[in-house]
């Protein structure tokens, strides 16, 4: 009898135990709807890919759990960081369970930020670098080691040698200036390439083509192209459609916009090293979703990077 | 007797833009549950100060029969100039602040005195004028950011008086000042007198040109403060800072009964065009509008409040 109810004893605490414990445990409590919030940098279409993919990943949660997930889609009209934290604001106002932004500025993006955070608002940021000293799950890629594919093939394509130039996208976005640095740095390497000319784009294809007819017409020389941006690689290949340079200027992208695609299958561009936008998008979803259940989320999520030539994009 | 008040309502020039502003306000309240929250309205408040600074200097412009599109630029140049003297050149933050605002002054200045000396048209004028400040703009910052502005002067941007943002409560000042001046003192009849028929009013013994250089220092210094407070509120001197300044306070005055061929409207009418434009902004991102239909429905939206001042009084003329 003293056994039975030594064992009673351990078996109720043992369950106690286990309950207790599994009451501390983070997302085990259900929650019947979400509402998060994709805040990217500008109205583009590099964005509407991210948006797809964050609405594939609340179709998922959906489907698995019974859960309601809403996407909403809140974007500036120019890349300009004092509208990005005015739409950021008054997203605040309306409590979603997460923001996921692409910061224009991180310093700059700051205060609004931190509002969100105190506010109890679970914030992702995606292809860009959170703001010094924030905690924030960051989904994108290695932003260096995207330019360095791009610049490392576009010298191999040269032959190690001739004039180059970088088309910069918005210089004050840090994923921007980091894939631009390290085009420089890998050009620094090589003896005989020559970087002649710096263009800036602010992420707008027709600002691209302007400067790239340019930055070609000033150095006939020129040789090879890369870009820090997407937008930057659509208005480099149709500079060099007009001027009639295909073949003789050869061009590196970046991303997968359906008109680098479209330059690729021309032959204008030789490839694209590329982002996944729909993945960053889906991963930014998912943080936000298992932040807002009240599960750590990892510091960063590396979506990779691939590099699109003639032979793997398709028709 | 309503039909009296709604009369005389009318009659008054703010009437229109007043009750347009009351029904957008009212009906947003009703369409969406975050829009009352005293944090939505903290937000609304300070994204109208930074441009409601410039749009009382624009109407001034306006009302004179001026007009100066490089307002915008001369706050990010002047915000960007003060980060550059507290942070590389390590000058006491309010010496820089007192310097850029002088210096805001100082290119509203050179371009009234371009306008009066060289008989330039202001418009053209301040598209090439835009185009110099910006690109020094450019030439100071390459394009970047300048961080960690002083944290002592970031209450100017960030902090609040009694719950309401700082910026709002200098605006509110400003618009004070500015609707005093314009409308209970002589310069204020002057601007009013040259914006009607400059030759008249230089016939009745009004220094013109005086007048316009004046105020074109004025929007040039209240762009300035904008520029600041911005720079303050994000933390670091943004370049790109005023490039969304440039239209909205000319659409707000324009909402708010200023006419652009100048002496019609007050500074409290635009500022009240520009709440109008504010909260638009505001409920396009609660409502959750897509992106590539926001532009539609703001347009839509300031055309309906356009139309309902104007006609509104037609048809109260033709009823009373």
């Amino acid at each position: 009898m003293k056994k039975l109810t030594v064992a009673l004893l351990t078996a109720s605490a043992l369950l106690f135990t286990g309950a207790a414990f599994a009451d501390e445990l983070p997302g085990l409590t259900k929650k019947d709807s979400f509402r998060f919030v994709i805040v990217p940098k500008v109205v583009h279409p590099w964005f509407d890919l991210v948006n797809d993919g964050a609405k594939h990943a609340a179709a998922v949660i959906e489907a698995q759990t019974g859960a309601k997930v809403a996407i909403e889609y809140s974007a500036p009209q120019q890349a300009d960081v004092v509208q990005q934290n005015q739409i950021l604001e008054s997203t605040i106002a309306t409590h979603p369970d997460g923001i996921a932004i692409d910061l224009l500025d991180p310093s700059g993006n700051r205060a609004p930020l931190e509002e969100a955070i105190e506010q109890g608002i679970q914030v992702s940021v995606f292809d860009s670098v959170p703001p010094e000293g924030m905690e924030l799950t960051a989904i994108g890629n290695d932003f260096c080691e995207q330019a360095e594919i791009a610049s490392e093939r576009l010298v191999k394509l040269l032959n190690e040698e001739g004039e180059v130039a970088i088309m910069m996208g918005v210089p004050s976005a840090p994923n921007h200036a980091i894939r631009a640095d390290c085009h420089k740095k890998v050009f620094e390497k090589y003896p005989n390439i020559k970087l002649v000319a710096t263009g800036i784009d602010n992420d707008d294809i027709e600002t691209a083509q302007k400067q790239a007819a340019a930055i070609m017409q000033a150095n006939p020389n020129l040789k090879g192209w890369v870009a820090c941006d997407a937008a930057g690689p659509i208005g480099i290949a149709q500079a060099i459609t007009e001027a009639g340079k295909a073949g003789q200027v050869t061009l590196v992208g970046l991303d997968n916009l359906p008109e680098m695609l479209q330059a690729i299958r021309d032959g204008i561009a030789d490839s694209s090293s590329s982002t996944k936008p729909q993945m960053q998008g889906y991963w930014a979803v998912m943080t936000m979703w298992q932040k807002a259940l009240g599960v750590e989320t990892p510091k960063t999520i590396d979506t990779g990077i691939a590099v699109l030539t003639k032979d793997n994009i398709g028709e | 007797m309503q039909r009296k008040t709604l009369s005389f309502l009318l009659a008054n020039s703010l009437a229109g833009v007043f009750v347009a502003l009351l029904i957008i306000f009212v009906l947003s309240a009703l369409l969406s549950p975050y829009f009352l929250t005293s944090y939505n309205i903290s937000v609304i408040a300070r994204s109208l100060a930074f441009v409601g600074l410039v749009t009382v200097g624009q109407s001034m412009l306006l009302i004179l029969g001026e007009l100066d599109l490089s307002l915008g630029v001369i706050g990010g140049l002047c915000g960007v100039v003060a980060g550059i003297l507290m942070m590389s050149f390590g000058i006491n933050p309010w010496i820089a602040i007192f310097l850029s605002l002088a210096l805001g002054a100082g290119l509203g200045f050179f371009n009234g005195i371009m306008v009066t000396q060289l008989g330039l048209h202001s418009l053209v004028l301040t598209i090439g004028t835009a185009g110099i400040y910006g690109g020094i703009n450019l030439v100071l910052t390459k394009g970047v950011a300048i961080t960690n502005i002083p944290k002592e002067i970031q209450f100017l941007g960030r902090g609040d008086v009694l719950g309401v943002p700082v910026p709002f409560v200098v605006m509110i000042v400003v618009l004070a000042i500015a609707a005093f001046v314009t409308l209970k003192t002589p310069l204020g009849r002057y601007i009013y007198a040259i914006g009607n028929n400059a030759a008249a009013a230089a016939m009745l013994g009004i220094k013109v040109n005086r007048v316009r250089v004046l105020v074109f220092t004025a929007a040039g210094t209240l762009a300035a403060l904008a520029g600041l407070l911005m720079v303050a509120r994000l933390g670091t001197a943004q370049p790109s800072i005023g490039a969304t300044w440039v239209l909205p306070p000319i659409a707000a005055s324009v909402i708010g009964g200023v006419a652009t061929t100048g002496g019609v409207g007050t500074p409290v009418g635009a500022i009240l065009g520009a709440a109008i434009i504010a909260i638009i902004e505001n409920i396009i991102v609660l409502f959750g509008v897509s992106p590539y239909w926001q532009g539609v429905v703001s347009g839509v939206i300031v055309v309906l409040a356009i139309s309902f001042d104007a006609i509104s009084r037609r048809y109260m003329r033709r009823d009373i």
